[in-house]
């Protein structure tokens, strides 16, 4: 019996050690190899596509694409090892400004390629941080343009016109709801997308210049954030029932079944929108935040940035690559494909989703403000819940302080 | 009276030990549906199977890879730890009596207490470095890591082998290794199929230490892979649940032909 | 001597993967780092700052909640569930190995399908039974979430610690037993008076290791909420990693792992003296 049982035990060994030595025998490969970290879970398959369109073009490169689940987590800790992917694609948010502040990223400033890039985008980075003075450590490719998605054949079929206005809105909203349609389908469970509604929200009806003077220590969100704070809640009393739990894919595919009229997200959900409903007409108005409309704008990002390694291994590789990412058809497409507005001059989206979105009416996402290490989003995402207004502005304030206080590095790229 | 048998009882554990098997059995019947057979409880058979779902998961995770990356690791850490964590413990358990490898053993033990956070980047930086962020560094730190409760259950179990064996191989003008390698270890056995189990269990579903030691997408273990497939393909419920089904198969698989040797491998340690 | 032999390979990998990788962490939780780039030394700041933040506050909260209700009820079911299998029962094999195979299974891949289970099956089944405070995902409340990361934690642990108790009621005398039941005791107390004195050696490595591993936990956590909803559901070991990586605080939360080593070390010592001194001979 145990002579039985350990043949088996010795077969089973031999069957791995097998396996591992057929695993470690792997083809043996010349080309050099670039690592393509590439942060867009939406554009996943698109991206490598186009890495493997590149490896036919470029024989004697292989690119491996890493798509990771939490990108900013997973470059950290890609810093931390000292293991920068060659090239990158990145969202130009607050954690591109701390990065490229450390100097991780090579300067493109005086690179041609750059100079086919419309300026505002340029702008915008520049803006978030840089390794030094005048530096811009990346290169736009696409912009978004942040308000409400709606469902145009809902809007058509109930009469109902999009609103200018925070009045206008909630006449819409009531609209709806006469009619037994939610208003909005919330996605409250991915604590990030409650941050989509708040930055219009909080750009409308905050001064321009609050982040200069709430660094300064001169305002506080307790006095300037208030009545963001309260529409938002207001908005999240228009959801369907039992909002808890559903997060951004449900949604997203709750709404492109006609379960609500609207969509409290930014163009960059269109493509998963469409994922389960390639036909489904989206639009995307600007979400009015006030009763002024003339204050009534987009809120918009660069919404990827492609960027390389400050002193990588493979220069010139590196470089033909992303030569390759910045050809005017390649951006184009990547634009049609993933609902984004081209960052190169001269080109254009048609999309429905981009039709209202006016390039010259915009401001940039407040959270790309925010100091990364306070979890603005889980905060958010509390006051939702149980709609503290006082608790969460205060939380904000005293997190603020306390981070500002306790960080002498990487807040000076944040600060304007 | 003592082959009287209790059926109350036997129907009672045999209703509770429903718990663990419903989890497994609404794993399998979700991996078989279609999207559109989902919603309701959850509970109900398929009415149409769709095997692609299987294919799906195998091609999105890279599933030979992962699974070929985990199997690596397992063995390679298994089979490592057998051999040198005995041997440490050997020689910490026969020497007693000397200051050097008293302060030894409590230096191995006490890393028990050091929660693995503390460590975390460091030892990332320190691989990369090394060139061990990768399935061989993956073995090494499992290695290395196991070292500290290892050696408290085998130098437990070492002490209660009578020295006289080792002092006639002495007398007979054996070395120490050779003592440890024809005596000892082939004595130790028991606690090998113990340490050698839970180092499989571990190795095989551990998340932590791969998440941020493995960088590249080719020496990811099949926990990471659910971890990144989980991160991007959220709604495709019926594909990830194939892809759960096929990362827990393996072992279960090993489990159901050698349960009663896992089981009592398992409680040999416990009872030293 | 050939015994240092045996051990210097190991100590020196221990020192070099361990022991200096602690050391360095010690060192930077006196920085400002953000495990890369450029920082500086700011001295205490960050342990003072430490227990003035209420995330953190709240994470320690959490965590001991969390560690000292899995601990408690792991060993309970666990013990019972043991006693049960070790009594005259048929099939015990099949069940036995039934009782373990949560053990077998990751708990991240296994915390999806109950992050699944709790989200979607559960409340679909409580609506349908008219159960309204079960009709919503307990996950997306922040009172309960923690129960739902329980359930996980239970359900896997469970597995390991009943064959461990198992093991140990099969070391106590079936004559014990037979000389109990003869002075009339009932079932109740034979289990106070004969099997827990002689198992409680097993109790005791059992609760230890139980609420080490809890105070530590980390995966079922990112499976089942990934610390929400909110930060209602962090533990210690999630915040570090996400302040540490994600906010690119890593000196500030490396200082929050060195206090938490003094804690889960002060647990320990705590436990053992607690537990002997109840009367428990060896352990």
């Amino acid at each position: 019996m145990d002579q039985r049982r350990s043949t088996r035990a010795r077969a089973l060994a031999a069957a791995l050690t097998a396996a591992v030595l057929a695993g470690c025998s792997w083809h043996g490969d010349q080309r050099t190899t670039l690592v393509f970290f590439q942060f867009k879970t939406e554009a996943m398959q698109y991206f490598k596509d186009l890495a493997a369109r590149f490896e036919a073009e470029n024989p004697d490169i292989r690119v491996v694409v890493d798509n990771v689940p939490d990108a900013e987590t997973a470059l950290r800790t890609r810093l931390v090892k000292g293991d920068v992917p060659d090239v990158l694609t990145l969202n130009g948010n607050g954690p591109f400004g701390e990065f490229a502040s450390a100097g991780v990223f090579a300067d493109f400033s005086r690179d041609p390629l750059l100079r086919d890039v419309k300026p505002a985008y340029v702008e915008v980075l520049r803006a978030l941080g840089a390794g030094s003075p005048g530096a811009v450590n990346g290169i736009p490719f696409s912009a978004n343009a942040s308000g409400v998605l709606y469902n145009q054949d809902l809007f058509a079929q109930h009469g109902v016109r999009v609103p200018r206005t925070w009045s206008e809105l909630m006449s819409v909203v009531k609209a709806f709801e006469a009619k037994g349609i939610p208003p909005f389908y919330a996605t409250r469970a991915d604590a990030w997308t409650t941050l989509s509604p708040l930055a219009p929200l909080t750009a409308q009806t905050t001064a321009q210049s609050f982040f200069t003077e709430r660094f300064a220590g001169r305002t506080t969100f307790e006095q300037g954030w208030r009545e963001a704070v309260d529409k938002l809640g207001t908005l999240f009393d228009h959801t369907q029932p039992n909002p808890g739990g559903t997060g951004y894919e449900d949604g997203t595919t709750a709404f492109a079944q006609g379960k609500s009229a609207m969509l409290l997200l930014g163009s960059y959900a269109a493509p998963q929108i469409r994922s389960s409903k390639p036909k489904f007409t989206i639009g995307n108005f600007a979400l009015p935040a006030t009763d002024d409309a003339a204050r009534t704008e987009f809120v918009s990002g660069v919404d990827l940035l492609v960027t390389a390694h400050a002193d990588g291994d493979h220069p010139a590789e590196t470089r033909r690559f992303i030569e390759f990412l910045m050809r005017p058809q390649v951006v184009q497409d990547y634009a049609e494909a993933q609902v984004a507005i081209p960052a190169l001059k001269g080109l254009k989206n048609q999309d429905s989703v981009l039709a209202l979105a006016d390039e010259g009416r915009t401001s940039g996402f407040m959270d790309h403000q925010f100091i990364p290490a306070i979890p603005l989003g889980p905060l958010t995402q509390q006051y939702l819940i149980d709609r503290d207004r006082t608790r969460y502005l205060r939380g904000l304030d005293s997190t603020w302080d306390r981070v500002a206080k306790r960080r002498t590095w990487g807040l000076g790229a944040v600060r304007r | 009276m003592r082959s009287k048998t209790n059926w109350w009882l036997t129907a009672l554990l045999a209703v509770l030990s429903l718990t663990v098997l419903i989890p497994l059995y609404f794993v399998v019947v979700t991996a078989l549906k279609t999207p559109d057979q989902l919603g309701g409880s959850g509970f109900a058979l398929p009415t149409e199977v769709r095997w692609e779902n299987f294919a799906d998961a195998w091609r999105m995770t890279n599933f030979p890879r992962a699974a070929l990356n985990s199997a690596l690791v397992t063995v390679g850490a298994v089979v490592l730890t057998l051999l040198t964590n005995s041997m440490v413990a050997y020689a910490i358990a026969r020497n007693r009596h000397r200051r050097f490898f008293r302060i030894l053993f409590i230096y191995f033990v006490s890393a028990l207490f050091v929660p693995f956070p503390i460590l975390m980047l460091p030892v990332a930086k320190q691989t990369a470095f090394l060139g061990l962020d990768n399935q061989a560094g993956l073995i090494l730190l499992y290695v290395v890591y196991g070292l500290s409760f290892n050696i408290f259950i085998f130098t437990a179990y070492i002490r209660s082998i009578p020295r006289e064996l080792e002092e006639a191989a002495v007398i007979d003008g054996a070395s120490t290794w050779t003592v440890f390698w024809r005596i000892i270890f082939p004595l130790l056995m028991p606690m090998n199929a113990t340490v050698g189990i839970l180092t499989c269990l571990w190795a095989w579903n551990d998340f932590l230490l791969p998440l941020v030691i493995v960088s590249a997408p080719e020496a990811a273990t099949l926990p990471l892979v659910q971890h990144a497939f989980q991160g991007t393909f959220q709604t495709n419920y019926t594909v990830a649940f194939a892809s759960y089904l096929m990362a827990m198969a393996p072992l279960l698989i090993v489990y159901v032909f050698a349960q009663r040797w896992v089981i009592s491998g398992v409680t040999q340690g416990a009872v030293k | 001597m050939s015994f240092f032999w045996m051990v210097l390979p190991a100590l020196v990998l221990f020192l070099v993967f361990h022991t200096i990788p602690v050391l360095q962490g010690i060192f930077y939780s006196f920085t400002d780092s953000a495990g890369y780039g450029a920082w500086d030394f700011v001295g205490l700041s960050n342990y003072t700052a430490l227990f003035s933040d209420e995330r953190v506050l709240s994470a320690y909260l959490f965590t001991f909640q969390f560690a000292l209700v899995a601990t408690i009820l792991v060993n309970g079911i666990a013990l019972a569930l043991a006693v049960g299998l070790n009594g005259r029962i048929r099939f015990r094999n099949a069940l036995r190995g039934i009782y373990f195979v949560p053990n077998i299974l990751a708990i991240l891949v296994i915390g999806y399908v109950f992050n699944y289970l709790f989200s979607n099956s559960l409340p679909e089944i409580a609506s349908a039974l008219g159960i309204e405070a079960l009709s919503t995902s307990i996950l997306a409340d922040p009172e309960l979430a923690w129960v739902g990361v329980l359930a996980l934690a239970v359900w896997q642990a469970v597995a390991f610690n009943v064959i461990i108790y198992l093991a140990g009621l099969q070391t106590v005398p079936a004559e014990l037993y037979e000389a109990a039941a003869l002075d009339g005791a009932g079932p109740w107390r034979r289990f106070r008076g004969v099997t827990l004195p002689m198992i409680a050696g097993f109790v005791v490595v059992n609760t230890v290791l139980s609420l080490k591993n809890f105070l530590q936990v980390f995966d079922h956590v990112v499976a089942m909420t990934n610390g929400g909803p909110g930060t209602a559901t962090e533990s210690i070991s999630v915040l570090i990693y996400k302040g540490g990586f994600q906010g690119g605080e890593y000196g500030y939360q490396i200082a929050n792992a060195v206090v938490f080593m003094a804690v889960i070390a002060l647990f320990a010592v705590v436990q053992f003296r607690v537990m002997r001194n109840r009367g428990v001979s060896h352990a």
